[in-house]
């Protein structure tokens, strides 16, 4: 018998149609870059992802850099299955990273290496000492802003990763990028040194503009290449294949 | 053939289709109230059936009226509406839990979607998809890309034990968008005005 999804385990994302496009989910400890422009839709996925880990059991952390995450929250698309006790209890657990850089004394604009190695040791801690199986970051940009430099972006993202690996932790990493953007991040180096990449975008077809999802690359198992369109409702995430009948070939 | 005969014989032919069937109901256009009262009144409630009713044709809210006038029960139907919003009739005022809006009838993707999302809002073991009509949504999309839509569309919907009913108008039909239906569907029904 041939296991089209291979031997790793799966960290069910909890997002039917995903999942199925991935056979079976994440494989577990990867680092998967979820990138694309604004509004498509990165946010309501990733704390998804987090959700239906900890409805599962899984202790899901969600780390904001740009947003307070409280604000986020209030924010986000009201989602059936969301239940205030997750946070409550500290399955879902919603952090800051400002908060961090002013504990960790960070408060220059640009950070050194050990800087580095300092913050990737606060997460890290905070993720086992949390028991953390769901990581999201949102967003790695934003972090990378502070990092300037592509050696020093490589050097925090390969150590994170690796950290998180460690713990047995699967991770998404939130990217931003411009709606032209030629590559799949804005510094084009996370793209390199994860995992998986997700890609989510807006596509103009005919005057309508469609939320897309494509998964580029996963590590450690098969997964469909094809596009997909998706719709942020209050079930969740929920996807259908791109039709390409009248299709230019976007 | 009489309205009323028209209503009972949808009734009788699609009480005979199993579960996860695809009909393929062609109507006359006189019959459109009739096909209405067969399918939402007297076929969903034998059923129990949540219907989920996609309209490319006419306004929900024109269209409820219409069954209100009927006397039909619109507590079990559920709206996806194609239409209101490209022709810039969508007021949020007549909105409500029933209806979902699609931005134009050529984001046939996003009308998937919806249908799957009134699917799982729904608790009811039998639902029924109703397409009205694939005649409109030939005006706004080429028959390439509705062929694709219905045969995915089609597809999932039997996969999950729902039954779907694709309407089309047999005054506004052509031999392509027949072809296209009878690709689909397992059984036809039609109300034929020649009959009468």
């Amino acid at each position: 018998m041939v296991h089209r999804s291979g031997d790793r385990e799966r960290c069910g994302t909890g997002i039917e149609g995903l999942d199925t496009v991935l056979y079976g989910g994440i494989p577990r400890s990867n680092t998967v870059l979820l990138t694309g422009s604004c509004g498509t839709g990165k946010t309501s996925l990733a704390l998804e992802f987090l959700i239906h880990g900890a409805l599962n059991g899984e202790n899901s952390l969600f780390v904001s850099v740009t947003e307070n995450s409280e604000k986020m929250l209030a924010n986000i698309i009201p989602y059936n299955f969301f239940e205030e006790s997750l946070v409550k209890s500290g399955k879902l657990v919603l952090v800051d990273l400002p908060v961090m850089y002013e504990r960790l004394g960070m408060t220059k604009a640009e950070l050194t290496m050990e800087e580095i190695d300092l913050l990737v040791a606060a997460i890290a801690s905070l993720v086992r000492e949390l028991g953390t199986k769901r990581l999201v970051i949102d967003s790695i940009t934003s972090v990378c802003y502070k990092l300037k430099t592509s050696e020093k972006i490589r050097d925090f993202i390969l150590k994170l990763s690796k950290a998180l690996s460690d713990v047995d932790c699967t991770s998404i990493l939130v990217s931003e990028m411009s709606a032209q953007a030629s590559s799949y991040s804005m510094f084009g180096v996370e793209e390199a040194i994860s995992d998986g990449i997700v890609l989510m975008a807006n596509m103009e077809r005919r005057g309508d503009l469609l939320r897309t999802l494509q998964v580029i690359k996963m590590r450690g198992t098969m997964h469909s290449r094809a596009k997909y369109v998706l719709d942020l409702t209050p079930e969740g995430v929920l996807l259908a294949p791109l039709l390409k009948g009248g299709s230019a070939g976007t | 053939m009489s309205d009323k005969r028209v209503a009972q014989l949808i009734v009788d032919e699609l009480m005979e289709a199993p579960p996860s069937s695809a009909v393929s109901l062609q109507m006359s256009i006189d019959h459109y109230l009739e096909v209405l009262r067969g399918v939402l009144d007297l076929f969903a409630s034998k059923k129990e059936a949540d219907v989920i009713y996609v309209t490319s044709t006419i306004s929900f809210d024109a269209i409820k009226r219409v069954l209100e006038a009927l006397d039909i029960n619109t507590s079990r139907v559920f709206f996806v509406d194609c239409i209101s919003h490209m022709t810039m009739g969508a007021s949020s005022g007549h909105m409500d839990d029933h209806t979902t809006l699609v931005e134009s009838p050529t984001m046939l993707e996003n009308v998937m979607l919806k249908v799957e999302y009134l699917i799982r809002l729904s608790d009811a073991s039998e639902k029924i998809v109703v397409l009205d009509s694939i005649n409109s949504l030939a005006i706004h999309n080429n028959n390439w890309i509705l062929s694709e839509f219905l045969h995915i569309l089609v597809s999932g919907l039997r996969a999950r034990n729902v039954y779907t009913i694709i309407l089309s108008v047999e005054e506004h039909s052509t031999p392509e968008i027949n072809n296209m239906v009878n690709l689909v569907c397992d059984h036809g029904i039609r109300t034929n005005p020649k009959e009468e």
